[in-house]
């Protein structure tokens, strides 16, 4: 999909538009990409392929060569400008993938599983500069397998399953319009093993979650716990996007 | 965005990128530095300004052959310094110290170190006959003037009804020295092209690059900057040639034909070859994903530009044959053999223009087909991509 907005990969059908029109080369160009296989020249100074980038996207070599050292420095990279890319660490690597997806300054940012191979600080940071990216107006476009940062996250979400979406919207509407409901029980003691038909352990650490359909005996799945142990918490939650997922991939 | 200025952007890089590599660079001066040197070398080797021939006299010796030696000596085109070895000197010890070239012993035995030379031995038999000639004639009675009218030597002039063959040798071993240079620099530069296609690809940066251009852009670009560094090294190596040509003119060897219209010619052919060639070293770079797997795609072009070489030798002695007459004017072959025709003076201008555009004319084709090529197999990883299977591939 994300390759399609690229032209990288040619629809079966169907097209992309951006605010109504076709997206043509000169549209691309004002979009930001970062494929999911990273990918710069190793040899090539980070500042220098940079703004090779910038430019071929469009830019000056003086609107060019600013927006790189801008977006360097918000990413931590300021003083590696000159550092050719095979110096960097993984971790920095990534953030020049990042920092040329973001040089020209895009209206529309497409990033291909951002957050793979990063550690939770790299997450953190991620995060932070996506949400920041989002409120300065820019739509960002990303595919994770990590969903609970993708709750965390988006507003929006799709959820795609061999190429169909099955599942789109605003994460609130979506969780709103779900029938199924988010258990969470806490029994003192041993772990609470549900003896329901229909009910199903999703998470059990501390306390128990189960996800159940909204029309679920309550009284009887309260009765079931109480039967193992003194039950200290008992409280409905929204389901989690993960439980959409299960519930939408399930066949 | 004009896509022409894309099109720069991705031939400056390569250029500069390339251009500023530190192997590239050492190759490079290593190169020119050979080839200045050459010229220098080749004169000193040859001599330059050859030195005088000294010939030592021991023992017993007619008169005036001191004076005689070194007037015959100028008469052939050496410089001839008599030295006079006393009795008591080891005459063969100074031989092999190499302070004098020859030893004339009493007047009749001729001793060399190792070499003898036929020319210093030329001039002492004539200076011997001269001395002894002059001395009979003396004892009959002869004015000097009347001795001086029997030396008077006989001039004859020479001519020849063809023009001096140097010229010619000299214009086959430039033609010979351009072809090499042709080959060499259309496979190296070429091999670039394909290296530099095979990284974007096993790097993953095509997809980046990919997301802000087309693949022609990419493609036309590459080969376009590549190709402005090999001119750029060619005209060195060139200018470096030519100077060094003209050092080694300071030792009599004919130069003529390493002049600037050869230069000229192998410039102007480079292009036409690399770009044909170019485009098919894309083409079956594209089709690899990674470096270790590119020897065996490079077959192909390799394939096709060694007869064209080899046919391009055969021509340097041979100009006019068959073969490589029909050799020069067939598209993938005519970068390397009509500028040896053109250097010897055996094609046609009909046979040029034929060649030259029929290159370009194929050139053009294989921009359409290395594109094509290109497209379809640039986005796909993995194992080797077929040649067809990139060519279908393309047409979705």
């Amino acid at each position: 999909m994300m390759r399609v907005i690229f032209d990288l990969v040619h629809p079966d059908r169907g097209e992309v538009t951006w605010n109504g029109a076709p997206v043509d080369a000169e549209a691309r160009l004002g979009f930001g990409y970062m494929p999911e296989e990273r990918g710069l020249y190793p040899k090539m100074k980070v500042g220098d392929q940079l703004v090779h980038f910038a430019r071929l996207s469009g830019l000056s070599r003086a609107e060019a060569t600013e927006a790189v050292h801008h977006w360097l420095g918000v990413l931590g990279l300021g003083d590696r400008v000159d550092a050719r890319l095979e110096e960097l660490s993984h971790g920095n690597q990534q953030r020049a993938q990042l920092a040329a997806a973001l040089a020209p300054n895009p209206t529309l940012l497409v990033l291909d599983e951002p957050f793979a191979g990063l550690d939770p600080i790299g997450v953190d940071s991620l995060s932070d500069t996506l949400r920041d990216l989002a409120s300065a107006g820019v739509t960002i476009v990303f595919s994770s397998h990590q969903l609970d940062l993708v709750e965390d996250v988006c507003e929006d979400v799709a959820i795609i399953v061999e190429g169909r979406v099955v599942l789109a919207g605003r994460l609130a509407d979506i969780k709103a319009a779900s029938t199924s409901r988010r258990l969470s029980i806490t029994v003192d003691g041993a772990p609470w093993v549900p003896d329901l038909p229909g009910v199903e352990i999703i998470e059990n650490q501390s306390d128990a979650h189960c996800v159940v359909p909204d029309d679920a005996p309550v009284a009887e799945i309260l009765a079931s716990a109480q039967r193992q142990g003194t039950v200290t918490s008992f409280a409905f939650e929204p389901p989690h996007l993960t439980d959409l997922f299960r519930e939408a991939v399930r066949p | 965005m004009n896509p022409w200025m894309q099109v720069w952007l991705l031939a400056k890089r390569e250029f500069t990128e390339r251009g500023r590599s530190k192997p590239f660079l050492v190759t490079m001066a290593l190169l020119a530095v050979v080839i200045l040197a050459v010229g220098p070398i080749t004169n000193a080797l040859s001599g330059g300004e050859p030195d005088a021939t000294t010939v030592g006299l021991v023992g017993d010796q007619p008169g005036g052959i001191k004076d005689e030696l070194v007037l015959q000596g100028m008469l052939l085109g050496i410089e001839i310094e008599v030295e006079t070895i006393a009795e008591t000197d080891d005459f063969s010890q100074m031989l092999e110290d190499d302070d004098v070239d020859a030893v004339l012993v009493d007047g009749e035995e001729l001793v060399f170190y190792d070499n003898d030379s036929t020319r210093v031995t030329a001039i002492v038999q004539r200076s011997l006959d001269v001395v002894n000639t002059r001395a009979v004639l003396d004892d009959l009675g002869l004015s000097d003037d009347e001795i001086a009218s029997v030396e008077e030597p006989s001039t004859v002039t020479v001519t020849t009804i063809e023009e001096s063959g140097t010229e010619d040798e000299a214009r086959k071993a430039a033609a010979f020295f351009g072809a090499i240079i042709l080959y060499i620099a259309i496979i190296m530069f070429g091999q670039f092209v394909a290296m530099g296609t095979v990284e974007e690809k096993q790097n993953r940066v095509v997809e980046v690059v990919l997301s802000r251009v087309s693949s022609w852009q990419v493609l036309v670009g590459k080969v376009a900057g590549i190709g402005l560094l090999g001119l750029v090294q060619l005209t060195i190596i060139a200018g470096a040639a030519y100077i060094s040509a003209q050092l080694a003119d300071l030792a009599d060897i004919d130069v003529s034909g390493i002049g600037l219209p050869i230069i000229a010619s192998v410039l102007f052919w480079f292009v036409l070859g690399y770009t044909f060639y170019a485009f098919l070293y894309a083409a079956v770079g594209s089709t690899v994903s990674r470096q270790e797997d590119l020897q065996g795609a490079l077959m192909l072009p390799i394939a096709l530009i060694l007869p064209g070489y080899l046919l391009a030798i055969a021509a340097v002695e041979n100009a006019d044959a068959v073969v490589p007459r029909v050799a020069s004017l067939l598209p993938m072959w005519a970068p390397f053999v009509m500028p040896v025709r053109i250097a010897s003076g055996s094609a046609q201008a009909w046979e040029v223009a034929v060649a030259v555009i029929g290159s370009a004319a194929g050139a053009l084709v294989l921009v359409w087909i290395g594109s094509r090529v290109y497209r379809g197999a640039l986005l796909r990883t993995g194992t080797k991509v077929k040649l067809k299977d990139a060519w279908k591939a393309a047409a979705e």
